[in-house]
C-alpha cells in the first residue's frame, strides 16, 4: 500500500467512523426508548426528519446558525415525544405491542405528510460558510460538519450516560426498564418516566438530524433511511443495550465506507444489512450479549 | 408552498385572460403539452415562460397570416396518461400543431399517439435519443438528443493538452446509463485512459468512499452525471475529501440548473458543465431572450428549458406562415423544409445519421466561474475562456 492509497483508506475509515456516530446517536434513542417500554419506534427517522426542517426553517427565517437550533429542536423533540407517549402510546395499554408498533407508524407517516404539505417534496439544503471547509490531520482531510456532528455525538453520548448512572432521574429509568410494577410500588411514577424517555429518544433523532443538516439536504422521506439504519444498529448491538448501540453505530459506518472503497459504490446499503443478517444468525442476542435488558 | 400556489395561480390567471383577450376574432391555436404540476412542475414553468414570451413577440409583430396567436396549453400533471387526454383534446380542437412533453418517458408515448392522429409534434425538451431515432414522420425536435452532451464535451478534453486520464461516476438509471455508454466508447477514442466507472443508485448520500478512492488515483479528469441534489452533495464532497483534478465536468441535468451554482456554492466553481442554451452565449437576441423569460419568470433564473420551449413556438409559427393554412399535413410538410435562425440557435429539422426531424444542436461546454455559468466552447458561441483547476 502506498502513502496515497493509505491515507486514501485512513480518510475513509475516518469518515466512516463519523458517519457512525450519527449512526450511534440515532440508535441510541432507539435502543433506549425499547429498553424502557419495549416499544419499536418507526417513527424515529421521521423524529430526525423534523430536527433537519426546525434547523432548515429557523436558517430561511432568521439566518440562526444550524447549530445554535440545537437549542430549539432538542427541547421541541423532548416535548414532541413526552406527548406522544403520554397521550398516545400509554392510552394503548400494555399488552398490545402491535398497537404500538402500528401507532408509530401511523405517527410516521403524519408526520412525513406534513412535512411534505408545509415545505413540498424537493430537496433542500442550507449554504453556511464552514459546510465545506476542512482540517487536515496528518494528510486526512476532514470536513468540519462532520468532525462536529462526531462531538455532538460523543457529547450526547456522554450526557445520557451521566443522566442514566449518577442522578436520581436515571435510577428511575433503570429500575423502570428492569421492573416497572417494582419501581411503581417503590413510589416511581412509571407513567412520567416513559414519557421522558420517549422524550429524550425523540430529542435525540432531532439532534441528529440537526447535526446531519449542514452536510445532508432535507426532503419530508428523509427519516426512511435513518429508521432503518438505527434499526440494524440496535440490533447489532443488542436491542436496548446502549453501549451496544454506540458500537453497533461504528461498525455499520466504517463498514459501509470500506465496502464502498474496496468493493463496489452501488451495494453500500447491502454491507450493513449483510452484517445485520449474520448477527442474526449467529448471535441473535448482538454483539454484545448476555444483558439484553439492560439500560 | 404559498409562493408556489399563488404563483401557479397567476399563471393559471395570465393563461385564462391570454384565452379570452385573443379568442374573439378567429385566432390562430397552437396546443402545448407539459407539466404545470408534479414532480416536473419547475421544468413546465420553464416552458410555459418560453411559450409565452415566444406568442408575444410573434404577436406584437401581427401574428401569423393576419391571425393573432393564441396558446391553448394543457397541464400533464407529470403524468404519461393525463398528457395523452390531453393531446387528445388539443387534436379534437383542431390545433395545427402541438408542442410538447416536458419528461422523455411522456414524450415518447406522447410522439406515437400525435403521429396516429396525424398532427405534428414539436418537441421541446425530451432528450431520449428514441424519439428521433427512428421517430416518425410527425415527430419534429428542437432540442438536443442525449449524447450531444456527452459528445460536445468530449470534443472539448480531446483537445486540451496534457490531460491523459479520467475517472466517470453516473447515476444508475437510464440517463446515467446512456452517458455511462457514450463516455467508455468516447473517451478511449479521444486518447485518455479510464482508471474507473462507477455508478450509483440514487437516494445515496455519502459519496466519500468512492471520492477518497480517486483521490488516491489521482485522475486528471473526473466526469458525473446526476440529478438536482445529488449533483450538489457530490460538489461538496469532492471539496471535501480534497480531490482536486485539473478538470471536473458535470453533464447536464442536475448540474445545469440555477439550484446548482445556489446550491454547491464555492464548491462548484471552475466546474464544466454541458448544456445547450446559456445566456451569454453570442447566438443574436439570446441576452434579450434571458432579460424576457427572466421577465415571465417573476424575477427567477431561466434554464435552457425556457429558451427551447421559446424555439419550439417560433418554429411553430413559422412552420403555419409558410404552410399558409392551418391544415395539420401542410404545417407537417412545411416543418421539413424549416430553416430559422433563433436567439436559442439555428432550428432545422433534418433526418441525418438515423435520426428523422432532428435539428442539430451544438453542444456547448460552460463553466462555473465567479459563481456563474460562462461559455468556454465552442469558440464560435464562447465568450469566456477555460479555466484549468491546476
Amino acid at each position: 500500500m502506498d502513502s496515497a492509497q493509505l491515507t486514501a483508506f485512513t480518510q475513509t475509515l475516518a469518515q466512516g467512523l463519523l458517519t457512525g456516530g450519527l449512526y450511534a446517536l440515532i440508535g441510541t434513542g432507539l435502543s433506549l426508548i425499547f429498553g424502557v417500554m419495549k416499544v419499536i419506534n418507526f417513527a424515529h427517522g421521521d423524529f430526525l426528519a423534523i430536527g433537519m426542517f426546525i434547523t432548515l426553517a429557523l436558517f430561511r427565517a432568521f439566518h440562526l446558525d444550524p447549530y445554535l437550533s440545537l437549542l430549539v429542536a432538542a427541547p421541541v423533540g423532548f416535548a414532541l415525544g413526552y406527548a406522544i407517549q403520554r397521550f398516545v402510546l400509554a392510552r394503548l395499554g400494555d399488552r398490545l405491542s402491535e398497537a404500538s408498533m402500528l401507532a408509530t407508524l401511523g405517527l410516521g407517516l403524519i408526520i412525513s405528510n406534513t412535512l411534505l404539505l408545509t415545505f413540498g417534496a424537493q430537496p433542500q439544503n442550507i449554504n453556511v460558510p464552514y459546510a465545506i471547509q476542512t482540517v487536515q490531520l496528518g494528510g486526512v482531510q476532514l470536513s468540519i460538519p462532520l468532525i462536529v456532528a462526531g462531538l455532538g455525538t460523543l457529547a450526547s453520548i456522554g450526557g445520557l450516560n451521566y443522566l442514566l448512572y449518577r442522578t436520581e432521574l436515571g435510577r428511575a429509568i433503570r429500575a423502570t426498564a428492569q421492573n416497572p410494577l417494582g419501581a411503581e410500588l417503590q413510589g416511581v411514577k412509571t407513567t412520567n418516566i416513559q414519557a421522558i424517555v420517549f422524550g429524550l429518544g425523540v430529542a435525540f433523532a432531532a439532534i441528529a438530524g440537526v447535526l446531519l443538516m449542514p452536510l445532508l439536504y432535507a426532503f419530508p422521506t428523509v427519516g426512511e433511511n435513518y429508521t432503518t439504519k438505527a434499526f440494524i444498529v440496535t440490533v447489532l448491538g443488542g436491542l436496548g443495550n446502549l453501549p451496544g448501540a454506540v458500537v453497533g453505530g461504528l461498525v455499520l459506518g466504517g463498514i459501509e465506507s470500506l465496502g464502498a472503497f474496496y468493493i463496489s459504490n452501488n451495494y453500500r446499503d447491502a454491507y450493513g444489512l449483510v452484517a445485520f443478517l449474520l448477527v442474526l444468525l449467529l448471535k441473535p442476542e448482538g454483539l454484545f450479549g448476555k444483558t439484553v435488558k439492560r439500560v | 408552498m404559498t409562493r408556489t400556489v399563488s404563483r401557479s395561480l397567476l399563471s393559471l390567471a395570465a393563461a385564462l385572460s391570454l384565452a379570452s383577450s385573443a379568442s374573439a376574432q378567429g385566432t390562430l391555436k397552437i396546443g402545448a403539452v407539459t407539466s404545470l404540476s408534479g414532480r416536473f412542475a419547475t421544468f413546465g414553468q420553464m416552458q410555459q415562460a418560453g411559450f409565452r414570451v415566444a406568442i408575444e413577440e410573434l404577436n406584437a409583430k401581427g401574428g401569423v397570416n393576419g391571425q393573432k396567436l393564441e396558446l391553448l396549453l394543457e397541464d400533464d400533471a407529470s403524468d404519461t396518461n393525463k398528457a395523452l387526454t390531453a393531446a387528445e383534446k388539443l387534436v379534437n380542437q383542431k390545433v395545427p400543431v402541438v408542442i410538447g412533453a416536458y419528461a422523455s418517458g411522456i414524450t415518447k408515448p406522447l410522439s406515437q399517439y400525435m403521429s396516429r392522429a396525424k398532427v405534428p409534434l414539436i418537441v421541446a425538451t425530451a432528450v431520449d435519443e428514441t424519439i428521433t431515432k427512428p421517430g416518425n414522420a410527425y415527430t419534429f425536435r428542437v432540442n438536443n438528443q442525449s449524447s450531444v452532451y456527452t459528445r460536445s464535451l468530449i470534443d472539448q478534453l480531446r483537445k486540451l493538452a496534457g490531460l491523459k486520464t479520467a475517472v466517470v461516476l453516473t447515476s444508475n438509471d437510464a440517463f446515467g446509463k446512456s452517458v455511462m455508454t457514450d463516455v467508455t466508447k468516447l473517451l478511449p477514442a479521444a486518447g485518455y485512459t479510464l482508471l474507473g466507472k462507477d455508478t450509483y443508485d440514487q437516494g445515496l448520500t455519502d459519496f466519500r468512499p468512492i471520492l477518497n478512492r480517486y483521490k488516491a488515483q489521482n485522475p486528471d479528469v473526473v466526469i458525473f452525471a446526476s440529478y438536482e441534489q445529488d449533483a450538489v452533495a457530490l460538489t461538496k464532497q469532492v471539496k471535501e475529501v480534497g480531490l482536486n483534478p485539473r478538470v471536473m465536468a458535470g453533464i447536464a441535468t442536475g448540474f445545469a440548473l440555477p439550484d446548482f451554482l445556489k446550491g454547491s456554492a464555492d464548491a462548484g466553481e471552475n466546474f464544466l458543465v454541458t448544456m445547450v442554451w446559456n445566456q451569454d452565449v453570442r447566438y443574436p437576441g439570446a441576452q434579450n431572450l434571458y432579460t424576457r423569460l427572466k421577465k415571465a419568470l417573476g424575477g427567477e433564473e431561466p434554464s435552457q428549458h425556457a429558451a427551447q420551449s421559446y424555439a419550439a413556438m417560433l418554429a411553430a409559427a413559422d412552420a403555419v406562415r409558410r404552410a399558409g393554412s392551418a391544415d395539420p399535413e401542410k404545417v407537417r410538410a412545411a416543418l421539413t423544409t424549416t430553416n430559422l435562425s433563433t436567439a436559442f440557435g439555428p432550428v432545422t429539422f433534418r433526418t441525418y445519421g438515423g435520426y428523422q426531424n432532428q435539428n442539430s444542436v451544438v453542444g456547448l461546454i460552460t463553466q462555473v466561474q465567479k459563481g456563474k455559468f460562462v461559455t468556454v466552447f465552442p469558440a464560435s458561441a464562447s465568450r469566456g475562456k477555460i479555466i484549468l483547476r491546476r
